[in-house]
C-alpha cells in the first residue's frame, strides 16, 4: 500500500538512539534514527546483523526504551510512558511475532490465540469467536486444539500472527519471522501478513535477512550501524 | 486492572504448567508427602503418649480436679488434711460434678512385720469404687479384693510383701508419726498382694478403706463426725467438660481450709515433660519443614528460571508484572494443594494405623513397667490427632510452601521482556 498525502502517520521517530552500557564499554545500537510510518503500511526493515533491526524494533514495541529521541505512535509519546503504562501500550495497541517461542507451551493453538484478549478483558464469547475466526484465516482451523510442541514451525509462527491480529492491534511488528523456516513456508507466511495487511488494513513492520522476502515488502527500510541508510 | 488476567485463567495456565516437568513434581510431590507423613506420625504419636500419661495420671493421682487442703500442693504431710471432709463432700454432691468422686486419705507410714520394715505410702479409700484402685485390683497375685466394710484389711504390692516376708492372712503393724512428735500405729491384716511390674507402685503402695486410715487422722485431731480426709479426687466422665467444671467448682463456696486444683497444678512435673517432649517434636517437624520449604524452593526457582523466556513473552504480550508473580504463586499453592491431599492421604494413613493398631513398645522395654515423669505408661502407644493439630499442620505446611513459593514469584516478577526475549 503505498501512502498519499493524507494518510495519517502512525510513527514518527525523531533522532532516536540506544546507548547499551557494558561495564566501560558503549555499544551504540541506534545512533539517531528518524523516520515516519504510515498506516497500512507493509514495511521490511533489513540490514547486516548487528545494525540494530531488534533493538529499533524493541523500541516502537514498548519493551525497551531509549536512551535520547522522540518516539511518538498514534500521538502518545512513548519515551515518557511508565512500565505499567507500556505494557498497556503493548497490550492493546502492538502485536508481536517473534522469531521463534512465540506460544505459550501449555496452552493450545486456540488459547494462545485467545490469550491477549483475555489479558485485554474481552469476554469469553468474542474471544472465542475472534480466535477462531483468525486461526481460519491462518488456515489452522483444524489444529486449533493441538499444543506447540505439535506444530511445525510454521505452523507456530501463523498462531503467532493470528494472536497478533486477534487481539486488534494498530501495529504488527515481526523480528525475523521466517528465520527459523524453509523458505516454502517463509514466502507462505509472508504472503500470509501482506493479504491481512492488505483485507485488514493492518501496519506490518518487520526486520529479515532473506532478500526474496524483502521482495514482498511495500517498502524497505535499511539499517547500518544504527542508521537509516535507505528508506527515510 | 485489565492486564491482570481472570484469576481462572492463571489458575489453569499455573496447573498446567505444574505437570509439564511432571517427573520433577512428582520427585517433589514425594519429599513433601514424606515429610508430612513423618510430622504427622511424630505429632499424632508424642501427643498420644501425652494424653495417655495424662489419663493414666489423672487416673492414677488425684483426677482431673481435686478438694484438696490449702498449702498441701506445696508441702504434703500427714497432718496437712481436710477436717471438714463431710462438708467438702456434700457441696460436691450439690455441685452436680459429672464423674466419679473419690474421698482419698495419703499418709507416710512405716510398714513392719516380725521380719522387716519399709516405707510406705498408705492410700485409704473406697476400695470397691475408687478407680485409682481398679488397675491395681486387675494385677491380683493372692488372696481376695476387701470389702468396703473390712476397716483392717491392707493390700500391698509383691515388692512389699516380699521385703517384709508378708502373704495373704499375715498381720503388719502400720506406724505413723504425728505432728505433736510422738507416733500413733495401727494394726492391719494382708487381704491380697498386687503385681504391676511398676517398682513404686509394688513396693511402697498400700491401700485400705477409709475408715483404717482416718484412725490416724483423728489421732491428728481430726473429728470422726466431720469425715476427715486428705482429698478428693474428681475424674470426670467426659474429659473435655473439664474447662466447665473447674470453673464452676472453683466458683464454689468452699471451707476456708479447702481450695480446687487442676491436673496441671497437681501434677506440674507431668506438665513440665510434656512441653519439653513437645519441644523436641516441634524440632523434629521443624526439620522437616525445612526439609519441604527446600524441596519446593528448588523446585519452584528451578521451573522459573528455566521460563525467564516464557515470562518475558508473556509480559511482551502485556501481562504486568503482577501477573507474572501472581502466576508463580499459583504454581506454588497447586503444588500446595496436591501435596496436602497426598500428605493427608499417607499421613491420615499412618495415623489411622497407628490409632487402631497402636505402636508396641513392650518389645524395646522388656517386662518391666515405664514410669515417665512419674507417671505409669502402657507398653502400646496409639496415635491421637486433634482437630486443632489437623488444621496446625495444615496451615503451616501450606504457609511453608507458600512462602516458599515468594522469592522464585519475586524473581519472576523481575524479569523484564527485553532481556527474557534475548536469551
Ligand atoms: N543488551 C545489550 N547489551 C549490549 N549490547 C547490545 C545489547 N543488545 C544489543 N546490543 C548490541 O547492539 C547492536 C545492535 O544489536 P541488534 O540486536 O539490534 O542488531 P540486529 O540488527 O537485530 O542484529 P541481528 O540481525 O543479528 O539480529 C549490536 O552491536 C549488539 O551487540
Ligand atoms: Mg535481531
Amino acid at each position: 500500500m503505498t501512502p498519499t498525502e493524507d494518510t495519517p502517520v502512525l510513527l514518527r521517530c525523531e533522532n532516536l538512539t540506544r546507548v547499551y552500557k557494558q561495564g566501560e564499554v558503549e555499544v551504540h545500537a541506534l545512533s539517531g534514527v528518524s523516520l515516519v510510518l504510515w498506516e497500512k503500511e507493509f514495511t521490511a526493515l533489513v540490514g547486516p546483523s548487528g545494525s540494530g533491526k531488534t533493538t529499533f524494533l524493541n523500541l516502537i514495541g514498548g519493551l525497551d526504551k531509549p536512551t535520547s529521541g522522540e518516539l511518538f505512535i498514534n500521538g502518545t509519546d512513548l519515551t515518557r510512558l511508565s512500565p505499567a503504562k507500556l505494557a498497556a501500550f503493548r497490550l492493546y495497541q502492538v502485536g508481536f511475532v517473534f522469531q521463534s517461542y512465540n506460544l505459550v507451551p501449555v496452552l493450545s493453538a486456540l488459547e494462545n490465540v485467545a490469550f491477549v484478549m483475555v489479558l485485554q478483558g474481552r469476554p469469553p464469547k468474542e474471544r472465542n469467536e475472534r480466535a477462531h475466526h483468525y486461526l481460519e484465516r491462518v488456515g489452522l482451523a483444524d489444529l486449533a486444539h493441538r499444543r506447540p510442541k505439535a506444530l511445525s514451525g510454521g505452523q507456530q509462527q501463523r498462531v503467532a500472527v493470528a494472536r497478533a491480529l486477534a487481539a486488534g492491534p494498530r501495529l504488527v511488528l515481526a523480528d525475523e519471522p521466517t528465520a527459523n523456516l524453509d523458505s516454502e513456508s517463509a514466502f507462505g507466511l509472508l504472503d500470509l501478513m501482506h493479504d491481512l495487511n492488505r483485507q485488514e488494513g493492518i501496519t506490518f513492520l518487520f526486520s529479515t535477512h532473506d532478500p526474496r522476502v524483502v521482495e514482498r515488502a511495500g517498502r524497505v527500510i535499511t539499517l547500518r550501524d544504527g542508521r537509516v541508510v535507505v528508506g527515510e | 486492572m485489565k492486564q491482570t488476567p481472570h484469576m481462572r485463567t492463571l489458575a489453569l495456565l499455573a496447573w498446567r504448567n505444574l505437570w509439564r516437568n511432571s517427573r520433577r513434581t512428582l520427585i517433589t510431590l514425594t519429599t513433601v508427602t514424606l515429610g508430612f507423613a513423618i510430622a504427622v506420625f511424630f505429632i499424632g504419636i508424642g501427643d498420644g503418649a501425652h494424653n495417655q500419661m495424662i489419663r493414666n495420671g489423672v487416673r492414677m493421682g488425684d483426677g482431673h480436679l481435686a478438694v484438696l487442703p490449702k498449702g498441701y500442693l506445696e508441702a504434703p504431710a500427714n497432718h496437712v488434711f481436710l477436717r471438714q471432709g463431710k462438708a467438702a463432700a456434700r457441696i460436691l454432691a450439690a455441685s452436680g460434678v459429672v464423674g466419679r468422686v473419690s474421698p482419698r486419705i495419703n499418709l507416710q507410714v512405716l510398714a513392719s512385720t516380725a521380719n522387716n520394715s519399709v516405707g510406705a505410702m498408705l492410700q485409704g479409700m473406697v476400695l470397691d469404687k475408687d478407680p485409682r484402685a481398679e488397675s491395681i485390683k486387675k494385677g491380683i497375685i493372692q488372696g481376695v479384693w476387701p470389702l468396703t466394710a473390712d476397716s483392717r484389711g491392707v493390700v500391698i504390692g509383691s515388692r512389699m510383701a516380699a521385703k517384709l516376708k508378708a502373704k495373704v492372712g499375715s498381720k503388719i503393724v502400720v506406724l505413723a508419726g504425728t505432728s505433736a512428735g510422738e507416733s500413733s500405729s495401727r494394726l492391719g491384716r494382708v487381704r491380697a498382694v498386687f503385681h504391676t511390674g511398676v517398682d513404686d507402685l509394688d513396693g511402697y503402695v498400700m491401700l485400705s478403706n477409709l475408715e483404717f486410715a482416718r484412725a490416724f487422722l483423728l489421732e491428728e485431731g481430726g473429728e470422726a463426725a466431720l469425715e476427715p480426709v486428705t482429698s478428693f479426687g474428681i475424674l470426670l466422665d467426659n474429659e473435655t467438660t473439664l474447662p466447665l467444671w473447674e470453673a464452676r467448682l472453683k466458683g464454689l463456696q468452699w471451707p476456708a481450709e479447702a481450695q480446687v486444683a487442676d491436673w496441671r497444678e497437681i501434677m506440674p512435673q507431668l506438665v513440665n515433660y510434656i512441653l519439653v517432649d513437645d519441644m523436641g517434636n516441634y524440632v523434629a517437624l521443624g526439620f522437616v519443614l525445612v526439609m519441604v520449604a527446600f524441596g519446593i524452593l528448588n523446585t519452584i526457582s528451578m521451573s522459573v528460571l528455566e521460563r525467564t523466556r516464557e515470562f518475558g513473552l508473556l509480559r511482551a504480550l502485556g501481562m504486568n508484572p503482577l501477573g507474572v508473580m501472581l502466576l508463580v504463586m499459583w504454581e506454588a499453592w497447586w503444588l500446595s494443594l496436591v501435596s496436602l491431599v497426598l500428605g493427608w492421604t499417607v499421613g491420615g494413613g499412618i495415623h489411622q494405623y497407628f490409632a487402631t493398631q497402636g505402636w508396641d513398645l513392650s518389645k524395646m522395654m522388656g517386662d518391666q513397667g515405664l514410669v515417665t515423669s512419674g507417671v505409669v505408661m502402657d507398653p502400646v502407644l496409639y496415635s491421637e490427632l486433634s482437630w486443632g493439630r489437623v488444621g496446625l499442620l495444615t496451615l503451616v505446611i501450606l504457609a511453608t510452601i507458600l512462602i516458599s513459593g515468594l522469592y522464585p514469584a519475586f524473581r519472576a516478577f523481575r524479569v523484564t521482556p527485553v532481556q527474557a526475549l534475548e536469551t
